[in-house]
């Protein structure tokens, strides 16, 4: 499978400290890839580089021939971790998902016809449509957690980079999100997910990075975070 | 006199017609741009500008040229002095505030100390409506249609980068520019405010109304989650 995004030797620093040195990682359309590591390891300063939010040495290349829907351009969604919007803004969910829209090379446009459609197809997607019209202030964190999701969505990424996106959600949270994620990843999408959850990185996603400054481990998850290395890896306790 | 009569008496003299269209330039403009100091937690900045543009208004008085230009002059050092306390000396945002804002309101206070006038300094800070002259009005007027339109058109980017900058910058909008043109659009509305309604009311207009105005989208909004509830 040729990757939509590419990054070979690629090195992130953040003055004297080295993040991440000489990672090579491709994505393909349609994988579901939990990145795993831990804290510290270098996962968001990954996708950060990936999403050009970072300074970074390497190159990461975007291959638009790659993706079920050639648009001539990698579309590179991502979802910080601990995202801080101004939930006490007075916004209804679909403007907050709506700002997912904006395009900075015309950012006066207002909302057409094609806009809203994608909208209300990312509300759908991960189950916040009838929140629509709720006023953002009034959200669980769950449900802000999966209206973040929907602004990802509508802005119709090939690559979607999330950062934690289950940190602090409950079992139903997380499972209605793991599975709006899958149901992406077979519609084409790839998806990036930097994860603490082992348990939850080898049940529901098909391939495991292992990052530590740099990739230790890159393969199947049940393979790279079989029970035995996990230990090995991250030397981390009571998750074998 | 009836009360119809009273009002429509006075608003026959040219000079309260004059303070009528300047007050309604100012309470249009201010409260639509203060919308969004309060919503980005502006206020404190905006409030320090509005003290710092004294320091222009004096030194232009002392000067003999326009008290406009002069307060203009000084929202722009304000912006610039702020930004470079905290990304040169690292100070944290409030901080940068203070001293910038407070080290040139005691410029201010100076200079208008130094004028033939010393009265100028309540006329700078409470303005007069029915002393403004014929060009003060048209160069409010001018100024506020300006506000007026730059948010209307600018809504947008304003929404995105007011609610999520993080997730602004991701869109590739560029937030540094962003915020600087709307820091210096807030400091333009106390400049058009000063000979009206004067600095410190310029700013009262302006964020008072702001933060007034901010439940009324909410419970509008509420309103109508429960009457269209898709289905």
């Amino acid at each position: 499978m040729s990757p939509v995004l590419q990054a070979r030797g690629l090195s992130v620093r953040y003055g004297p400290i080295t993040a991440l040195a000489n990672v090579d990682f491709a994505v393909a359309a349609g994988e579901l890839v939990a990145l795993v590591g831990r804290n510290g390891a270098g996962k968001s300063s990954l996708l950060r580089a990936l999403a050009g939010l970072v300074a970074y040495r390497g190159t990461v290349e975007h291959h638009p021939a790659a993706c079920p829907r050639d648009r001539g351009r990698v579309r590179v969604a991502y979802v910080a971790q601990r995202a801080t919007p101004r939930w006490d803004l007075p916004v209804s969910v679909r403007q907050v998902v709506g700002t997912g829209r904006l395009d900075p090379r015309r950012w006066w446009r207002r909302p057409g016809a094609g806009d809203r459609q994608a909208v209300d197809a990312a509300l759908r997607r991960v189950g916040v449509w009838s929140l629509a019209d709720r006023p953002v202030q009034a959200l669980s964190g769950g449900q802000a957690q999966r209206v973040l999701l929907a602004r990802a969505l509508a802005q119709e990424p090939d690559v979607l980079l999330l950062d934690e996106p289950c940190e602090g959600l409950d079992a139903a949270s997380t499972g209605a999100l793991v599975d709006a994620l899958t149901a992406l990843a077979a519609d084409g999408v790839a998806v990036c997910c930097a994860l603490h959850e082992i348990d939850l990185a080898r049940g529901a996603f098909r391939r495991a990075v292992a990052v530590d400054r740099t990739v230790l481990a890159d393969g199947p998850a049940g393979e790279v975070l079989s029970r035995g290395r996990v230990a090995d890896l991250f030397g981390l306790a009571g998750t074998g | 006199m009836t009360g119809i009569g009273w009002l429509t008496q006075s608003l026959s003299y040219p000079f309260m017609q004059r303070a009528a269209l300047a007050t309604v330039a100012v309470g249009v403009a201010a409260p639509l741009a203060g919308v969004w100091a309060t919503s980005r937690r502006l206020v404190y900045l905006t409030d320090a500008m509005s003290h710092a543009i004294l320091a222009g208004v004096a030194a232009a008085a002392l000067l003999g040229s326009s008290l406009l230009a002069g307060g203009l002059v000084a929202a722009v050092v304000m912006a610039i002095l702020v930004a470079v306390l905290v990304v040169r000396a690292r100070l944290p945002e409030d901080s940068a505030i203070g001293v910038a804002g407070q080290g040139l309101f005691a410029l201010g206070v100076i200079g208008v100390s130094l004028n033939a006038e010393p009265r100028a300094l309540s006329h700078v800070l409470f303005g007069n409506p029915v002393t403004v002259t014929a060009g003060d009005v048209a160069a409010e007027m001018v100024l506020a249609v300006g506000i007026v339109a730059a948010v209307v058109v600018c809504l947008p980017v304003l929404v995105a980068t007011t609610l999520d900058t993080g997730h602004a910058r991701t869109l590739g909008v560029r937030t540094g520019v962003a915020d600087t043109v709307l820091i210096l659009g807030l400091g333009l509305v106390v400049v058009i405010g000063l000979t009206t309604v004067g600095a410190c009311c310029s700013t009262a207009t302006r964020d008072g109304a702001g933060t007034t105005a901010r439940p009324v989208p909410t419970a509008w909004c509420s309103s109508a989650a429960t009457s269209t509830a898709p289905s």
